[in-house]
């Protein structure tokens, strides 16, 4: 497949890389592992004048221990991030999130700010333009309404991240640079809740670093997918006990992720959880499994992932 | 459009190229260089077959653009025999008949290479999980697997 027509800039600091992007108008894409972007642009789904390397810049990359966090820069790729001792040792949840991304080649090149900030997926809409041409165009790529809910004007795609919920397991936080200067939110704060614009980022931020809190935590994630590896989550379940309460992330569902707090972890706890998940995930019929399946297993992988923790992480 | 200048180390060959800026690594190996050897499948990253090893890293070359590469180097299956004698992996895939219809050997190869060249003597467990990055549609992998055992056997 043959990428559109585009130029390649490459930054060396992140000013050069906002002052490219106000060059061209904001009609620039940031480019770091490009395991999502290059597919996307492929797709013809965005058509940008430029693409702007941001690799090059030095202290997007670094992964460095400050005052008990980890400070993660977003270039760090996944496979570099699962190596580190500390999220190793301290951070289960995130570890195996970590590992059931993707695959271990495609680990390697994608980064984990890339992760955090891909596009949310839908059969309807991942297709090549001649697809949907001859489909008509959806909600989210500029039409009237949704191809999979007739006649909605809303997007019920999925955000497919694996890390994010468990990074919102663990209290951490991105901190985000742009033309109007620097701001630290919540990674939850990061995501809009809607499938058209998933992301509450303005045109031409950078997630510039992910701080996540270094404390003792038990954790796991659980992944439905119909293939072993090379898969996005149709429901991913990220849940860390920290101090006696815990908290869940799901994922796979709907356009972002959601996080849900325990104040105990004890059985019934877990069942209210599993059950209120249950009532909010609102999959409709744009990935590979059905709807009503995938919204029964979101209850499901919660307990599951539980029960594995109790075991002390085994199956 | 403007072109981007590029140098490359291609299989221990230095080479100066002036490439499209939206042109595919893969692209530039098999349409600039005549390396067919890495295939172009799904093209969006899903399979694994047009994979190459980035200064010694496994890689997807459809997912990455020529311009990003700039001054690395680039071995891909064509490079692996040396001194005209072919490469245990590449002798051990022939050994035990872990090619089918041949597709996806060279990125498989390349993806064991990537995993031999920073774990030396591989679990089965850990050559199963590095396998997975890349699809087979004929096979099955046990041969493949056995295929990349057997090699680790005799590199080391």
């Amino acid at each position: 497949m043959i990428l559109p027509k585009f130029e390649y800039k490459k930054a060396r600091t992140i000013e050069e890389a906002l002052e490219i992007y106000s060059q061209y108008n904001g009609e620039a894409f940031y480019l770091a592992g490009g395991t999502d972007l290059v597919p996307l642009l492929k797709h013809r789904l965005f058509n940008p004048k430029v693409v702007i390397d941001i690799k090059g810049i030095e202290e997007l990359k670094t992964i460095t221990k400050k005052g008990g966090n980890l400070l993660v820069g977003p270039n760090a790729t996944l496979y570099e991030l699962k190596g580190t001792p500390e999220i190793q040792e301290k951070l289960p949840c995130l570890f195996q999130s970590l590992d059931a991304t993707s695959c271990e080649t495609l680990q390697m090149r994608g980064t984990i700010g890339g992760n955090i900030m891909q596009n949310t997926r839908c059969l309807q809409y991942n297709k090549s333009l001649e697809w949907r041409t001859a489909r008509g165009f959806c909600y989210k790529m500029g039409g009237k309404t949704c191809n999979v809910v007739l006649n909605a004007k809303a997007c019920y795609s999925n955000y497919c991240g694996d890390n994010a919920p468990s990074l919102m397991t663990v209290d951490a936080k991105a901190r985000i640079v742009g033309p109007t200067g620097e701001r630290t939110i919540k990674v939850e704060k990061l995501f809009s809740g809607d499938g058209k614009e998933p992301f509450t980022v303005k045109p031409g931020e950078i997630l510039k670093g992910i701080i996540i809190p270094l404390k003792e935590t038990k954790g796991a994630y659980e992944k439905l997918t119909v293939r072993g590896s090379i898969d996005y989550p149709l429901v991913g379940v990220a849940v860390t006990i920290k101090d006696g309460s815990a908290k869940v992330g799901v994922t796979g569902i709907g356009p972002c992720p959601r996080v849900y707090e325990l104040k105990e972890v004890n059985e019934k706890e877990i069942n209210n959880i599993a059950d209120k998940a249950y009532e909010d995930a609102k999959p409709v019929l744009n990935a590979v499994l059905t709807p009503a399946y995938r919204k029964k297993m979101v209850g499901v992988l919660i307990k599951r992932a539980f029960k594995r923790i109790e075991k002390g992480g085994s199956r | 459009m403007k072109t981007v200048k590029v140098t490359i180390n291609v299989n221990n060959e230095k080479i100066k190229l002036q490439v499209k800026p939206y042109e595919t690594l893969l692209e530039t190996l098999r349409e600039r260089l005549a390396l067919t050897g890495a295939k172009e499948a799904c093209s969006l990253g899903s399979c694994g077959s047009c994979t190459v090893l980035l200064n010694g890293t496994p890689v997807r070359s459809c997912l990455i653009l020529t311009p990003e590469v700039d001054g690395a180097s680039i071995t891909t299956i064509e490079g692996l025999k040396e001194d005209g004698k072919l490469h245990p992996l590449q002798e051990a895939f022939m050994e035990k008949g872990a090619v089918q219809c041949g597709f996806c050997t060279s990125g498989m190869i390349m993806t064991a290479k990537g995993l031999l060249n920073r774990n030396k003597k591989p679990s089965r467990a850990e050559i199963i999980k590095s396998i997975s990055s890349n699809i087979c549609r004929c096979t099955g992998y046990k041969k493949i697997v056995e295929a990349v055992e057997e090699a680790s056997k005799k590199m080391a």
